[in-house]
């Protein structure tokens, strides 16, 4: 028996050792990443950033790490990254609460930690150094400010919400109806959970269609490009135009939905970019420099449509949106 | 009784759940009912010109109503037609009906969007009534529609053998090879189960925990778009006024049917489900038995994988199927399946997907909020299994019997 | 032949104790500060819930049923002790109160599954989508527990310090404890020999006038008291609640009792087998991250592979040392 039993720990020692065995570079600054998952496309160009990026700049030695979705597993990378002793560590929190602990470690263990994509909840600061990312609620409120200039003061939105409690659902649910809360003849008639994915966007928007309600929606409001996509096909099948019989909007700006919005098959998408990596390693650089660096930095985003020219920041800040054209879709690499 | 009866008798409990959630639709969702014909393409023209952008409401119904009646007179014509001329196969290149008319509402919705499940419950049935259980299927799905869209997105491009068949046949060749490939996952199963002995579900749980890996290394994590005429046909194109899909599941429940119930095989399986060791001493090759169900699972999986990247047209390794293995599981065993193995339904299989279905679609169409959509859920699928409960009918039976014996007491 | 014959019953369990230390070593041996005690720590800080909610599976699993309700347990105990104490409710309360509600839980999916002999498996699915629901009408959204004087206590005061960033936190101290007792009560109480006989042979327990009945709802009940518990592990090793955490966790439960060497079957096992269990599937990702090289669909595969690997080695080991036994 022990003879066989070592042959198979045997194999199974050297598979392991073939992934393993990576002896680090003293010189080399020590990132640790934990990414959210691979859930759409949008995360993947997030995640190719990264590590395009890291492979790029010969100072940076990343350590990559997938959540598959989960707060748990998240947490865990990051304490193994403390262990591991990487000299920043930074992520992309799945969930803004329950990361007090671990970035208390952190700090104790002196590794600075710069937040990515989004925010986390904690009650103390210094927890962390500088947060890189997008703001959820300010594109829901964007995608609300275009609803009003382009639809008018009355309209009835369909809203395809995301994965019930994740927190792009919550903020830019919570940014759109700050907006509309203004307009009384804006109302919200339909609004039901899509999962973030085509299939589900597809399936809701089908019952949607032949709700008693149906006739009445005028826009369709997706929290995310895969839903709004979904919904496209649902629209077509019930036999209304899509971008016209029923504005579409929504947010992330990915090639497709910019692709059916020049064939006029939808009408907005707020972007939310992914392409961040270059920005995230330039702070690492900076902070391992042991310079200071701000604590927030705001990735550059903008809002694209088919009409063009439209402010949907504030009078302060304004955002105008850009009118897609064959270059801008061709120039897409997401 | 006779024979009939008993021989149906397992589908009351589902049919009268199903029967009880269509009234409460017929009651208080309107509309909830109405099944419009339409035809392709003149349908769609005759509304989209009607409807004025500022004017929805009314006038879209208006328009409707007189497009329905269109539909109406034009099939009169296109069916004497139909008699004279022989039947084209035409295939449109949007996916439209092989007639040009199909049939449009919210039960049809229900049976369209059913049909994943309905194919994987079939699939699951036999599995179960081995004794068995096969929780890989949502990822076997999501292997066979990444397969499907890689290749078809090869096969687009030119770069592949086959090409030169021309994009109006070539679709052929990524369903057939989703369709091997998922055989092949079932045959990995099957070999887990029956060849080594592990235990179904840990067995399947490898691949269940590996296979969205492989999906997502077919398609370098991305989602592949497909617009191929023939594919999207699948779960999109219509075929004698019903989705296509629905054709799909009919076929196979068929094929299914004929090969469990007009031949030794269905035997066989509720032997091996009953007791392993004695159909093994009666001469059953109860291994070989139960290798089979799960290459069936395994080829129901890749059917519905295909389904399913067919209906969004592209293949998306991360959430095809997701959860699916649950949903499939439940309507087999709503379907009066048991757990245990040793009896199986696939008509009730099929009852308890469309159950399911339905419960989900209700939801959507009373606004439910997507907050606590799972717990009338979890309670129609509780109150549906009490139902079936042979104890439960026999306890609420007894509780009345008592208290009317007291009544007549007094 | 040896003089000292190995219980035949232990061979699974030893095989994973055996690879658990074997892949240990392989860490060791490939990575720089892998063998550094914070890590193998972590392993327990980091799997704490995970042990407690394995430990009720372990048991259920024992007597040859099966609880999916695990992950969502744990999910809405977390966002109910998080939502009572913002809306204002002293946190041992909320914790008393969570645990009650597991407990009722549990024993109403006990009494449905024997007093109505419906499956385990579909009764427990019903109660995870229902019990996640609840989750989400208590909150959509995750809440933080911020300066609660019971979890600042549990935080700083029972922590034990071992050194620098090393921390022996109470919810392992409260894992090792619930463990040492299962195993006493799965081994040494009468009730627990119970469960094993209901495993083994269900009919064979009552003709032996075995309490089926009781026994089984208790096992559920116990179940749920272990999810709930993990649940409040939970919130405290987060700090904070979320509806959405732990989707999945059941399979993680159940694959790690499995790897432990418990039959799904029932009968065959032990409950201090679910703890190698979860520490392997712990090393297994630690191993994954020290690496931070490979591709997310990759990780899935390897896990997918080791579990396989697992298994055939614990099917080999069994089967050779059967074959020995008989040979003797």
């Amino acid at each position: 028996m022990n003879k066989f039993a070592t042959v198979i720990m045997a194999a199974a020692a050297a598979t392991l050792l073939v992934t393993g065995c990576s002896k680090s570079d003293s010189s080399k600054i020590k990132v640790g990443f934990s990414q959210v998952g691979a859930e759409s496309d949008w995360r993947k160009a997030s995640t190719e950033s990264i590590k395009g990026e890291a492979e790029k700049r010969a100072s940076i030695e990343l350590t990559f790490s997938d959540a598959q979705q989960k707060q748990e597993n998240q947490i865990k990378a990051i304490r193994n990254f403390i262990s591991k002793g990487v000299d920043v560590i930074s992520f992309s929190p799945v969930v803004a609460t329950g990361f007090e602990d671990v970035l208390k470690e952190a700090k104790e263990a002196e590794i600075p930690v710069v937040l990515f994509d989004r925010a986390v909840d904690v009650s103390e600061d210094g927890l962390y150094v500088s947060f890189i990312g997008s703001d959820f609620v300010e594109e829901g409120r964007r995608a609300g400010r275009w609803v009003v200039k382009n639809v008018g003061e009355n309209a009835n939105v369909a809203e395809l919400v995301g994965t019930v409690g994740s927190a792009p659902a919550i903020d830019r649910k919570k940014g759109f109806e700050e907006i509309i809360a203004n307009y009384p003849g804006i109302k919200i008639i339909k609004s039901q959970s899509g999962d973030f994915t085509r299939a589900k966007g597809k399936e809701v928007m089908e019952s949607f269609l032949k709700s008693p309600e149906a006739d009445q929606i005028q826009v369709l409001f997706a929290h995310n490009d895969d839903m709004a996509l979904g919904a496209i096909q649902a629209i077509e099948e019930a036999g209304k135009k899509p971008g016209k019989d029923i504005i579409i909007i929504s947010i992330d700006g990915v090639k497709t939905m910019f692709e059916q919005i020049l064939a006029g098959k939808a009408n907005c998408t707020v972007e939310c970019n992914p392409l961040i990596g270059a920005q995230l390693f330039d702070v690492v650089e900076q902070i391992h420099a042991g310079k200071s660096v701000p604590s927030r930095i705001p990735s550059v985003e903008g809002v694209y449509d088919n009409v063009g020219g439209v402010n949907v920041g504030t009078d302060r800040e304004p955002v105008v949106t850009k009118k897609i054209t064959q270059e801008i879709v061709d120039s897409r690499k997401y | 009784m006779n024979k009939s009866s008993n021989k149906f008798r397992h589908l009351v409990w589902p049919l009268v759940s199903l029967a009880l959630l269509l009234l409460f639709n017929a009651i208080f969702t309107d509309n909830f009912f109405k099944i419009e014909v339409k035809k392709q393409d003149s349908a769609q023209a005759v509304q989209s010109t009607a409807v004025p952008d500022d004017l929805p409401g009314a006038a879209g119904t208006a328009a409707a109503q007189a497009a329905a009646e269109e539909v109406e007179a034009a099939k009169q014509t296109v069916k004497e037609s139909a008699g004279q001329q022989a039947v084209p196969e035409k295939k449109d290149d949007k996916g439209v009906s092989i007639f040009g008319y199909y049939l449009y509402g919210t039960p049809i919705d229900i049976l369209n969007q059913g049909s994943k499940v309905m194919v994987l419950a079939i699939g699951m049935t036999l599995v179960i009534a081995t004794g068995g259980i096969d929780i890989s299927v949502g990822a076997v799905m999501a292997i066979a529609g990444a397969i499907a869209a890689l290749l078809i997105s090869m096969l687009d491009a030119g770069n592949c053998i086959g090409a030169g068949m021309g994009p109006a046949w070539y679709w052929i060749i990524p369903v057939a090879a989703a369709l091997v490939l998922s055989t092949l996952a079932g045959f990995w199963n099957g070999m887990l189960v029956a060849g080594f002995g592990i235990q179904p579900m840990v067995a399947t749980l490898v691949l269940m925990v590996a296979g969205r890996g492989v999906a997502q290394l077919i398609t370098d994590g991305q989602i592949i778009t497909f617009d191929n005429p023939g594919l999207v046909f699948l779960c999109n194109g219509h075929a004698l006024f019903l989705p296509f899909s629905v054709w799909i599941v009919v076929a196979m429940y068929v094929i299914a049917g004929l090969l469990t119930r007009k031949t030794a095989f269905g035997l066989f399986i509720e032997s091996v489900g009953n007791n392993e060791r004695a159909s093994r001493y009666a001469g059953i090759e109860a291994r070989r038995i139960k290798w089979l169900t799960y290459v069936i699972c395994g080829f129901c999986a890749g059917v519905a994988g295909l389904l399913a990247a067919s209906n969004i047209k592209c293949a998306d390794s991360n959430n095809a199927g997701l959860y699916l293995e649950l949903d499939a599981i439940l309507a087999t065993v709503i379907g009066g399946t048991s757990m245990a193995g040793g009896r199986f339904f696939l008509s009730g299989s099929l009852v308890g997907a469309i159950l399911i279905q339905t419960l989900t679609t209700t939801m959507y169409m009373k606004n439910v909020s997507p907050a606590i959509v799972q717990v009338p859920k979890a309670m129609v699928v509780i109150i549906v299994c009490l139902l079936q409960s042979p104890v439960f009918r026999a306890k609420v039976l007894s509780v009345f019997a008592s208290k009317a014996a007291k009544g007549g007491v007094q | 032949m040896k003089k000292f014959k190995f219980p035949m019953r232990y061979v699974p369990i030893s095989a994973t104790i055996l690879v658990f230390f074997i892949v240990y070593l392989i860490g060791i041996i490939s990575f720089e500060n892998f063998g550094s005690p914070k890590v193998f720590l972590d392993l327990f800080v980091d799997n704490a819930y995970l042990g407690i909610a394995a430990i009720g599976t372990a048991l259920v699993i024992l007597t040859g049923g099966i609880d999916l309700s695990v992950g969502s347990i744990i999910a809405f105990t977390s966002i109910l002790i998080a939502k009572m104490i913002a809306t204002g409710s002293n946190a041992l309360v909320a914790i008393a109160l969570a645990l009650v509600i597991g407990i009722l839980f549990g024993m109403l999916q006990g009494w449905l599954i024997h007093c109505f002999s419906l499956p385990p498996f579909l009764v427990t699915l019903a109660g995870m989508f229902f019990i996640r629901g609840c989750g989400f009408i208590v909150s959509e959204e995750s809440i933080g527990i911020k300066n609660d004087p019971v979890f600042n206590f549990i935080q700083n005061d029972l922590t034990i310090k071992l050194g620098k960033g090393m921390n022996l936190r109470f919810i392992v101290i409260v894992y090792i404890v619930v463990l040492l007792a299962a195993i006493f009560f799965s081994q040494r109480t009468r009730s627990g020999r119970s469960i094993y006989a209901i495993g083994d042979n269900e009919l064979a327990a009552t003709l032996m006038g075995i309490p089926v009945g009781r026994t089984k709802i208790m096992t559920y009940t116990i179940a749920g008291f272990c999810s709930a518990l993990a649940g409040v592990v939970y919130a405290v090793y987060l700090k904070a609640g979320n509806p959405l955490n732990c989707v999945g966790l059941e399979m993680d439960a159940i694959a790690a009792v499995v790897i432990g060497g418990t039959l799904l079957t029932g009968g065959v096992g032990y409950v201090f087998g679910s703890l190698f269990g979860v520490l392997v599937l712990g090393l297994i990702q630690t191993l994954i991250v020290f690496d931070g090289r490979i591709n997310s669909w990759w990780t899935r595969i390897i896990v997918g592979l080791l579990v396989l690997a697992f298994i055939f080695m614990q099917n080999l080991i069994t089967k050779i040392s059967k074959s020995k036994s008989k040979s003797q």
